[in-house]
């Protein structure tokens, strides 16, 4: 009861002045802009605005950003839906029978049960954000450089295993991210490391830099090079736009699961929308009725109601960790991470006790932005479709000149224009070759907060790697850590086992 | 049998080099022990051993249709047919835009600070274009102006900072 008396006395407060309300609209309008458009992500928009909110104050900033992140998950699924090619990553199982839909005429109802079911799910998410957040910080207190350090190895572990097909390559990924995190002078010892004699590299390699080279270059010289020749078509929005009657009543029970299958996804380190959206999508298919569960494939409304409401309730999820522990699980959320830095503010759950206006600030502006959300995308969507008409060249053109403005106004020097290029082309090698980028994001930002905690225990402990296994919270967590390591490729040699004696 | 090598395989080369780079450059921080021996070379050698192993086992790995990845070839070995195929998924690639999309984005970080933005931007935005295979490039050539020219108003308005061709001018 206390977190409500917090929401309503201080959030709702801070969250309906005027400049804040302009501030979550304006947060939520470039996200739904940004979700619609295909090749931007809630990640790079973020990052873009972080050089931009500098000025701006941090409860304001915050939530700006916040919109951005929620307003891609309810953008993503127009263009899923229109075009058949997704937004963005959480909406991939939305295009597929959303976008058969569309075929078929029904464009309308899938628009209306994505973006009805984004609300629920977000709706019903932050309650639960709101009831969980101060439990779960109350709880971090106790916890020690130790237990967070092996938090942070969970954290790394789920990141890089989870995501993607091959834990390998997530490996990697999360290596090049470290290494990358190492460079500059580091914070205990002021040593500096692997700046090669370079100035510039001094401070470090700025996360706008990394955002915009990974997601942005990488992502346009990997479309020039291989994705030319794929020409969208986009389906029109003909037909009624109503949900009937039995689209509702088709619609309702994926919703709820969605968002159950979402959250607790989101909340647990394994990065990202992608997951609990096929998951829905597969409960779903297997839960219909057997007259819908032959539309599959052709364009059933279950097919795209869970999965829209399972991404926006797994984008509130990711909230938590952020807020309590001070631990990104996504790679928009690990930006937001370094948005919080930049302002000196540190997430985790002393938050609640020094920043309570912008936490709770924060959490009532998720609220507002929910509303905010359903107004833009359901009333609003002809608007939004004309932004699938810009011809792609040209949106591909403008997300450069943009990402190439963001990094060199960091410092005014081609010196990170270089950097963003070759970091550009990481991304595409890793876009060729499959390799997750999450990991690596991620590993960027909690890489120098592991290292300064594991030198904390180390110094409480006088150097005894033992303590990581005697504090019973954190061998918890390490059997865990370990667990995500082993099980997936043991259960997979069992079914292949199984398949070769069959 | 001398097989070609693959491009996963020269990415694997390029993880370990940079280990290799990173191992010998460890060598130039100053070891100062730090409280309980744990100095500012620990991690990096962690993370240099982790790239060095990782990257060797991306070499070696072979790829199973069904089962986990492995090391060692036990067997059933579907590396290459599934290389083939994600190959055939992926389609051709046509290396001249890379260069294309490059050269634009090289040449927009050795003429921004001789031409302004608005000129290096308009410049880069249509590059893109090209590299895209824009149907109409008069077109874009205008449009990319009118948004670099734009974008430098709006942010010198927002008190951003961008160069200019001519002192305080319009460029």
């Amino acid at each position: 009861m206390e977190s409500l008396n917090a929401l309503f006395s201080l959030g709702f407060a801070t969250a309906l002045t005027p400049a804040n309300l302009l501030w979550a609209l304006l947060g939520c309008t470039l996200g739904t802009a940004i979700g619609v458009l295909p090749g931007v992500g809630p990640a790079v928009t973020v990052a873009l605005l972080l050089p931009v909110t500098q000025s701006v104050d941090p409860t304001g900033a915050l939530i700006m950003l916040a919109g951005v992140y929620y307003g891609a998950m309810f953008g993503g699924s127009t263009t899923s839906i229109l075009l058949n090619t997704p937004g963005e990553a959480g909406s991939i199982v939305s295009a597929l029978e959303g976008n058969r839909m569309a075929k078929a005429g029904r464009a309308g109802p899938a628009l209306s049960t994505a973006a009805i079911g984004s609300f629920v799910a977000g709706s019903i998410a932050t309650v639960l954000l709101t009831l969980l957040a101060p439990v779960l910080a109350s709880f971090a207190l106790q916890l020690g450089p130790v237990e967070t350090f092996s938090l942070m190895m969970l954290t790394f572990a789920a990141v890089s295993a989870v995501l993607g097909n091959s834990p390998l390559r997530g490996f990697i990924a999360l290596l090049l991210g470290l290494a990358m995190g190492l460079i500059g002078i580091e914070g205990q010892s002021g040593q500096s490391r692997f700046t090669f004699g370079l100035l510039p590299l001094i401070d470090g390699i700025d996360i706008v830099v990394v955002a915009m080279g990974l997601f942005a270059v990488g992502e346009t010289l990997y479309t020039a090079t291989y994705e030319n020749k794929i020409v969208g078509r986009i389906e029109s929005l003909a037909g009624s736009f109503w949900m009937s009657k039995s689209d509702w009543k088709r619609s309702w029970k994926p919703w709820l699961r969605g968002t159950a299958i979402g959250f607790p996804f989101g909340t647990i380190p394994a990065g990202g929308t992608e997951l609990p959206t096929f998951l829905s999508y597969s409960a779903e298919k297997k839960l219909a009725s057997p007259a819908a569960q032959k539309e599959f494939g052709k364009g059933a409304i279950e097919g795209v109601a869970g999965p829209e409401a399972a991404n926006n309730a797994a984008v509130t999820g990711t909230l938590v960790p952020l807020l309590t522990l001070g631990i990104p699980t996504s790679a928009t959320a690990a930006i937001m991470l370094s948005a919080f830095q930049q302002y000196n503010i540190v997430p985790g759950p002393l938050l609640f006790d020094t920043n309570p206006e912008l936490v709770w600030g924060l959490i009532a502006s998720l609220y507002i932005g929910n509303v905010m959300l359903l107004v833009l995308n359901l009333p609003l969507v002809g608007l939004w479709v004309q932004f699938l008409k810009v011809p792609r060249p040209l949106l591909y053109g403008g997300i450069i000149v943009l990402a190439t403005m963001g990094a060199y106004a960091l410092r005014q020097s081609w010196f990170d224009l270089m950097l963003l290029y070759i970091i550009g082309v990481l991304g595409f090698l890793m876009r060729r070759f499959d390799f997750p980028v999450v990991p690596l994001v991620v590993g960027l930002i909690v890489g120098p907060m592991a290292e300064k905690h594991f030198r904390r225990a180390m110094s409480i402990n006088e150097g005894d790697l033992t303590v990581f296994l005697t504090h019973p919270v954190s061998l918890i967590i390490l059997l865990v850590t370990a667990a995500i390591l082993l099980l997936p490729p043991l259960l997979k040699r069992r079914q292949a086992l199984l398949g070769c004696t069959r | 049998m001398i097989k070609r090598v693959t491009g996963e395989q020269l990415l694997a080369i390029g993880i370990i080099l940079i280990g290799l780079v990173m191992a010998w450059q460890i060598g130039d921080i100053p070891e100062e022990a730090g409280y309980a021996g744990i100095g500012p070379r620990f991690f990096p050698s962690l993370v240099v051993a982790g790239l060095i192993v990782a990257g060797g086992a991306l070499l070696m790995q072979r790829r199973h249709r069904n089962g986990p990845d492995t090391i060692l070839s036990d067997g059933e070995d579907d590396t290459e047919q599934l290389e083939a195929e994600e190959a055939a998924e992926r389609g051709e690639a046509n290396w001249n835009m890379f260069i294309i999309a490059s050269g634009s984005l090289l040449a927009h970080m050795a003429l921004i600070g001789l031409v302004g933005f608005t000129l290096a931007g308009t410049f880069l935005c249509f590059g893109i274009c090209r590299a895209l295979e824009t149907r109409r490039p008069a077109l874009d050539l205008v449009l990319s102006f009118l948004l670099a020219i734009g974008l430098f108003h709006l942010f010198k308005a927002l008190g951003l900072n961008l160069p200019a061709l001519m002192p305080g001018g319009l460029l």
